[in-house]
C-alpha cells in the first residue's frame, strides 16, 4: 500500500523526479567510469612488460626509460652505443638482452629495430608472448614485421611495400629504401600493437646516406652496395635485458648506472612502474575526490527538490492524514521516496555507464592504448552503492522530517 | 642538502678543468632518503641499504673527533642486529646466513676499520698532485659518506613474508623515507616507506 502510494505520488511528479534521477545518475557514472579507467589503465600498464628484469637506456629518470622503451610515449634523452651494450652483454649476470632502436616513424606509427630474439623474450601478461599471426618474421633486410593495430588501421596486408619516415614527425621520407611486410603479429593489447618491426641492420641500412642528421643531397648509395656493407649499429636506443639469478639483478643495476664510460640508467621495470604510478595516483585521487563531491551535491540537490516540493505537497500530506496516515508514516513516505530514486539512479547509472563504455572504448584504445575492461559489477561497487542508498537516505531525513511538522501542525487543514 | 651539492659541484668542476677528456660522473646523493634493494630467488633473500650519513649519525664528514668516532661505531654495532632495522614474519622462518655491515660505498664493500684508514679529504687535495685520473677518482672525490648493509638469509617458508617491518625508523630517528627496490620471481615494484607507516606489503608479491 505505502509503495504502491509512494510511488504513484513520483509518478506524478515525474518530470522533476525524472530530472532528479538524471543528474544523480550522471554522477554516479561519473564516478564509476573514474574508477574503471583507473583499474584499467593500471591493469594494461602493469600487464605490457613482464620477465623483463631490467631495462638499459641514457642517463635518464626511471620513468622517462620506461615510458619511451615499452611504451613509447616521448623520446629518449640519447642513445647508448654499440660498444657499450656489448659490455653489458658481456657481463656474467647477464642471461639474456635484446637491443631496440627508436626514432623514425611511419604514418605515425613509431618504427622500432630489433632483433628476433625479441619475439621470444619480450612477454606480456604474465608470460605471454607476441606471436606472428600472418606471414613470418624478417628474413630479408627490407623486411617488415607490423603490430595488429597498424595492419589493421593502415589496411596493410603481407606484401605491402611501406616507406619509413626519417624522425617522428618529419616530411622526409626513406623513399630510396622500401620495406615489404613479410609479417603481421597476433594482437596483445600492448603498444607493440602500434609499432612497426624492423631489424636494427636495416635501420642501420636507411641511415647510410644520413650520415650528417639529415639526407646527404646528391648522394644515393644503391641498394646492392648497402646490402654488401657491415650493418651492425653504432648505437642502440635501450636494451632489455634478463639475468641469471634475480639475486644479482642490483649489483648489476649498479654496475650500469656507474659504468664510467658512458651515463645509462638501468631501471626495474615493475618497480619504476610502481613510481609512476605514484605520481598518477595523485591525479586520481583528485579525480575520484572530484566525482565523489559531485554526488554529494547531487545528493544534496535531491533534498533541495524535496524540500521545495514539501510546499506544494502540503496538501496531499493533508490527504493522506486525512486517510488515516500517521506522521511517521509521512516520514516512511518521505524516505521510501528517496530509496526509489537512489535505485532507479543506480540502474540508470549502470546501462549508462556500459553505454558510455562501450562507445568510448575503442576510441580509448586506439588513442591511448589502453583496454577498459567492461565487465561486470565488481563488489566494491555493491559496497558503493550500498553506501549510497544510506547517503540519500539520511539525506532525506531532513525533509521528511519537516515533513512530520507540517502533518502534525497542519493537520487536515493547511494554514497556508 | 643544497649546500652540498652546491660543494660537489664545485669540486667535479674543478676536477673536470684537469681531466677534461675524462667522461664525469657524481653519484646522486639526497639526505633523507636511504635507498633498500630486496631480492628473492628460491629461498633465498638479500636486503642491501645504502643510508646517507646524515639520516644515521646526523653528520657526513669524516669522523674524525673521539665523539664522532664513537657515534659512528655505535651505529654500526646497530646495524650489526638486523632487527634494529627491520623483521621479518617468524612464520617464514628466516635465518641470516651472512652480512656485511660497512661505511663509504667502495668497490670492494669496506668493512668497520677501513673508513678510520683514509682520509676523504686528502682525496680531495689528490687531484690536483697527479693527472692520470683512474676511474675511482670520481667516486671518492664525495665527501658524503654512507652506511651500507648487506644481510643474506635463507627461508623455511618463503611464501609467507606478506610484511616487513622497519624498526629502523624509531633505532635512527634521524632516518628520513627509505625508498625500496623490490624484486621476485613475480616481477619487481617500489615502495617509498616513511617512519608513520614503517611497513612495507608484499601479499602477492613473492
Amino acid at each position: 500500500m505505502l509503495l504502491k502510494l509512494s510511488f504513484s505520488s513520483l509518478y506524478a511528479r515525474l518530470v522533476t523526479v525524472g530530472m532528479t534521477i538524471l543528474a544523480i545518475s550522471v554522477s554516479l557514472m561519473l564516478y564509476m567510469s573514474v574508477e574503471k579507467l583507473r583499474t584499467s589503465a593500471y591493469t594494461s600498464f602493469t600487464d605490457t612488460i613482464s620477465q623483463t628484469d631490467l631495462i638499459v637506456g641514457a642517463r635518464a629518470s626511471s620513468v622517462q626509460l620506461l615510458l619511451y622503451s615499452v611504451f613509447r610515449i616521448g623520446n629518449a634523452t640519447n642513445n647508448i652505443t654499440w660498444e657499450s651494450y656489448l659490455d653489458l652483454v658481456s657481463k656474467e649476470e647477464v642471461d639474456w638482452t635484446v637491443p631496440i632502436s627508436l626514432g623514425d616513424s611511419h604514418k605515425g606509427f613509431r618504427v622500432m629495430g630489433t632483433n628476433k630474439e625479441f619475439f621470444s623474450r619480450y612477454k606480456y601478461r604474465g608470460s605471454q608472448s607476441v606471436s606472428i599471426d600472418k606471414g613470418y618474421l624478417f628474413e630479408d633486410l627490407y623486411d617488415v614485421v607490423l603490430g595488429a593495430g597498424v595492419a589493421e588501421k593502415l589496411g596493410y596486408k603481407i606484401g605491402t611495400s611501406l616507406v619509413v619516415s626519417h624522425g617522428l614527425q618529419s616530411f622526409s621520407d626513406h623513399d630510396d629504401q622500401p620495406f615489404r611486410v613479410s609479417g603481421i603479429l597476433k594482437k596483445t593489447g600492448t603498444p607493440v600493437d602500434n609499432t612497426v618491426i624492423v631489424s636494427l641492420a636495416a635501420i642501420e641500412a636507411i641511415h647510410v646516406d644520413w650520415s650528417t642528421g639529415a639526407k646527404i643531397p646528391g648522394q644515393l648509395t644503391p641498394i646492392d652496395e648497402i646490402r654488401e656493407m657491415d650493418l651492425t649499429p653504432k648505437n642502440i636506443t635501450a636494451a632489455l635485458v634478463g639475468v641469471k639469478s634475480k639475486l644479482t639483478i642490483f649489483q648489476l643495476q649498479r654496475w650500469i648506472n656507474e659504468y664510467p664510460e658512458e651515463a645509462m640508467t638501468a631501471i626495474l621495470p615493475g618497480a619504476a612502474l610502481q613510481e609512476l604510478w605514484r605520481v598518477v595516483g595523485v591525479i586520481e585521487n583528485l579525480l575520484l575526490g572530484i566525482s565523489v563531491v559531485v554526488i554529494f551535491t547531487t545528493l544534496v540537490g535531491m533534498a533541495a527538490i524535496m524540500f521545495s516540493s514539501l510546499s506544494e505537497r502540503r496538501r496531499e500530506m493533508a490527504i493522506w492524514r486525512a486517510m488515516g496516515a500517521s506522521p511517521f508514516t509521512v516520514i516512511g513516505l518521505l524516505m521510501l521516496e528517496a530509496i526509489f530514486i537512489s535505485i532507479l539512479s543506480i540502474t540508470f547509472s549502470v546501462v549508462l555507464l556500459f553505454c558510455v563504455l562501450n562507445l568510448l572504448q575503442p576510441w580509448i584504445d586506439y588513442n591511448y592504448g589502453i583496454l577498459v575492461n567492461i565487465e561486470m559489477l565488481a563488489i566494491k561497487d555493491m559496497y558503493v552503492f550500498a553506501v549510497f542508498i544510506i547517503a540519500s537516505i539520511t539525506v532525506s531525513l531532513l525533509p521528511a522530517i519537516r515533513a512530520y511538522w507540517f502533518s502534525i501542525n497542519d493537520g487536515m487543514t493547511i494554514k497556508l | 642538502m643544497k649546500k652540498n651539492i652546491y660543494y660537489s659541484l664545485l669540486i667535479s668542476a674543478m676536477v673536470s678543468v684537469s681531466a677534461a677528456e675524462e667522461t664525469r660522473q657524481v653519484d646522486k646523493h639526497e639526505h633523507g632518503v636511504g635507498e633498500l634493494n630486496i631480492a628473492i630467488e628460491g629461498n633465498a633473500v638479500d636486503f642491501e641499504f645504502f643510508i646517507p650519513g646524515a639520516d644515521i649519525v646526523g653528520f657526513e664528514y669524516e669522523a674524525k673527533t673521539e665523539s664522532d668516532i664513537a657515534l659512528v661505531n655505535a651505529a654500526l654495532e646497530k646495524f650489526e642486529k638486523f632487527d634494529n632495522i627491520f623483521s621479518l614474519p617468524e612464520s617464514s622462518n628466516c635465518n641470516l646466513v651472512n652480512s656485511e655491515i660497512g661505511i663509504n660505498q667502495d668497490d670492494d664493500h669496506d668493512d668497520h676499520d677501513e673508513h678510520d684508514d683514509h682520509d676523504e679529504h686528502d682525496d680531495h687535495d689528490e687531484h690536483d698532485d697527479h693527472d692520470d685520473h683512474d676511474d675511482h677518482d670520481e667516486y671518492d672525490e664525495e665527501a658524503h659518506n654512507e652506511f651500507v648493509a648487506h644481510y643474506s638469509f635463507n627461508c623455511g617458508n618463503i611464501k609467507e613474508i606478506d610484511r616487513i617491518s622497519f624498526p629502523y625508523f624509531t633505532t635512527f630517528p634521524n632516518s628520513g623515507e627509505l625508498e625500496v627496490q623490490f624484486v621476485s620471481e613475480i616481477g619487481s615494484t617500489s615502495f617509498e616507506v616513511e617512519g608513520d607507516e614503517p611497513f612495507i606489503d608484499l601479499k602477492g608479491k613473492i
